[in-house]
């Protein structure tokens, strides 16, 4: 990976209403972070406006609130998004609104989308299992997700429209490599559909990347990275035959945390860097990593530079990424990416022969793998098992007074005004045109992207592009097992 | 324990917040020690979480929430639990809640808040002693 150039230092970040947080992303990018990743709010990601009933107390809380394009442009104002690497955000079950919020923000500028870079995440699939912000159920929200990555294969072949995640699903507890074929077989369902409508593999697989995780052993993370890339590679030339090196090659998106603790946040500042350490060795693309005090609450800007600069460091310093795969050829290690590749293999068998992606979330295989492991997971930690410093061993109290980041408490005000603002200034019959494009698209199953862009370009907002989905589509039914 | 007194605890998510893995080993390690639980899934509006304590006639109502939203709606759950009759039923709370809100949360009728670090044995021992029938 690191032949040309270190992994891409990147920020996830967002709170409060757009134009406070522009103020962070303009820091960030002038402390050296060379990718910014939009967190939103939690109703942006539901599909709900800051007027919603269900936002209350929600708006501007885990990132910050987009509503409309307005919210996109007060954003990013000031910001030359062409010298930033990739922009992007998760946007997990709205691919198409978010996939065109960032197209229409090039467009309002008259910037072409072949001089900047998107990435999202886009990948609902794993939201039904771990991380909860799904909207509709995961059929048709599989499709609006593929919907990205075809729009792209037509106007934007060097954005990242879809990245697949272990992340949420071993942070849950299904360990790092059930969670890996989970992730692998929601791709795979991914490029199946993409197939069936046409794409070829070495059309569809490059703009796939993914996330995987391994927070708790460090030679694990580095034999997992190390696996995973394997198994891609196999798979997209065996299963689906790829010929094409790009579409075998796998980037991958990494979040560097470790096992952070409430007691003595400060520590967490080395448990991080060891944990972004071995994923640099094994040789991730683009590096996020977490701030000392988020078991506490939204980073503070002074934890966010200590994480940036600790990302720097591990670029820059002390020679972690002069060489490819440095730790190749180390005994322990090819022994532990064999095991792991043979983890991920068998659970991949077991996924398969279950049904494949939509059977663990249906079957409730994956609720199952997560809650199994969860539960080992915290009597490991519970016991002293698993060791943890000023937790279970050298136990000390968490009783220091934190200095929470808080959001400004006029933040959802601002927003709703805003909100309000865009919406008696557009012109109505515009949006009920766009709305009624939107509604066709979901009838004749064509790409949702250009009817979506056509409506956020006329001011329709994130909730009522949703809402329509919603009416078409139906509600996702919550689980209530554990 | 005799088995008509088990604890019954509603293990609640409220608001958008989509992270439940707490939620669900807090359930499971309060039915190892011999209570009775009831998971709402995600996404619940307080009124939600109000009606399925009251169908459910629980002892205590126990709140995850890591979105940041706990000061509008954990004080909102306990109002609508008071106006609806409920003082008598209990609500505790954990998840990412900063330390200078647990005090404020008290006031508002939380009586307990359980942050990072916590063990499985201590919110069941406090249940336990809480809402346990005296021996």
């Amino acid at each position: 990976m690191y032949r040309t150039e270190p992994f891409v230092v990147s920020a996830y970040s967002g709170f409060g209403e757009a134009q406070a947080c522009n103020q962070r992303f303009r820091t960030l990018l002038d402390w050296g972070a060379e990718q910014i990743l939009v967190a939103l709010d939690l109703p942006t990601q539901c599909g709900y406006d800051s007027d919603h009933e269900m936002s209350t107390g929600e708006v501007g809380q885990v990132g910050v609130a987009i509503d409309t394009l307005a919210d996109m442009e007060a954003l990013f104002d000031g910001i030359d998004i062409r010298q930033v690497k990739r922009i992007g955000t998760l946007g997990n079950s709205l691919g198409p609104v978010v996939l065109a919020l960032f197209a229409a923000l090039g467009q309002r500028r008259g910037i072409k989308w072949s001089d900047y870079t998107v990435n999202l995440q886009n990948d609902p699939l794993k939201e039904y299992i771990a991380r909860g912000t799904q909207i509709l159920p995961h059929g048709p929200a599989a499709r609006l997700a593929t919907d990205c990555v075809a729009w792209c294969t037509e106007h934007a072949r060097h954005w990242s429209p879809m990245t697949v995640c272990v992340n949420h699903i071993n942070a849950g507890g299904a360990g790092s490599s059930r969670a890996t074929a989970i992730a692998l077989a929601n791709a795979l369902h991914y490029i199946e559909l993409l197939l069936a409508q046409g794409y070829g593999i070495d059309q569809v697989a490059p703009l796939l990347h993914m996330f995987p995780d391994e927070r708790h052993d460090f030679f694990t993370t580095v034999a997992n990275l190390r696996a995973l890339r394997r198994v891609w590679a196999r798979l997209m030339k065996e299963r689906y035959g790829a010929t094409s090196s790009e579409a075998m090659a796998l980037r991958t998106t990494v979040y560097g945390h470790g096992q952070e603790a409430l007691q003595e946040p400060l520590n967490n500042v080395s448990r991080i860097a060891f944990g972004t350490l071995a994923y640099a060795l094994g040789g991730a693309s683009y590096v996020y990593i977490a701030s000392y005090d988020e078991a506490v609450s939204t980073p503070t800007e002074e934890s966010v530079k200590v994480a940036l600069r600790t990302q720097q460091i591990i670029a820059h310093e002390h020679g972690f990424s002069d060489t490819i795969d440095p730790l190749g050829g180390s005994y322990f290690v090819e022994y532990l990416t064999n095991e792991v590749e043979h983890q991920i293999l068998a659970a991949l068998a077991e996924i398969d022969q279950a049904g494949g992606a939509p059977a663990v979330i249906d079957s409730g295989l994956g609720r199952r793998w997560m809650s199994e492991g969860a539960v080992r997971r915290q009597r490991a930690l519970d016991s002293g098992a698993r060791p943890w410093v000023t937790v279970n061993k050298w136990p000390q109290k968490g009783e220091r007074p934190d200095t929470a980041f808080r959001i400004h408490r006029e933040s959802a005000e601002i927003q709703q005004r805003r909100l309000a603002q865009v919406k008696a200034q557009r012109d109505p019959q515009r949006v009920a045109q766009a709305l009624a494009a939107v509604d066709a698209a979901c009838a004749s199953g064509a790409n949702m992207v250009p009817p979506v862009l056509a409506a956020v370009e006329a001011w329709v907002t994130v909730g009522e592009i949703c809402d329509r989905w919603r009416r078409h589509f139906g509600e996702f039914t919550p689980s209530t097992d554990f | 324990m005799d088995s008509d007194k088990r604890i019954r605890v509603l293990i609640a998510k409220v608001g958008l917040d989509g992270h439940d893995v707490g939620a669900r080993v807090i359930a499971r390690g309060l039915i190892d020690a011999g209570m009775e639980v009831i998971y709402t899934g995600l996404r619940r509006t307080p009124e939600q979480v109000v009606r399925a304590a009251l169908e459910e006639d629980v002892d205590v109502i126990g709140v995850s929430i890591l979105s940041g939203a706990h000061m509008t709606l954990l004080p909102k759950l306990r109002r609508l639990l008071d106006e609806a009759g409920a003082q008598d039923i209990g609500l505790i709370a954990g998840g990412v809640i900063p330390q200078d809100d647990i005090e404020p949360l008290r006031r508002a009728g939380v009586t307990q808040v359980f942050r990072s670090g916590t063990t499985v044995q201590d919110i069941v021992e406090h249940v336990s002693q809480q809402y346990g029938s005296p021996a």
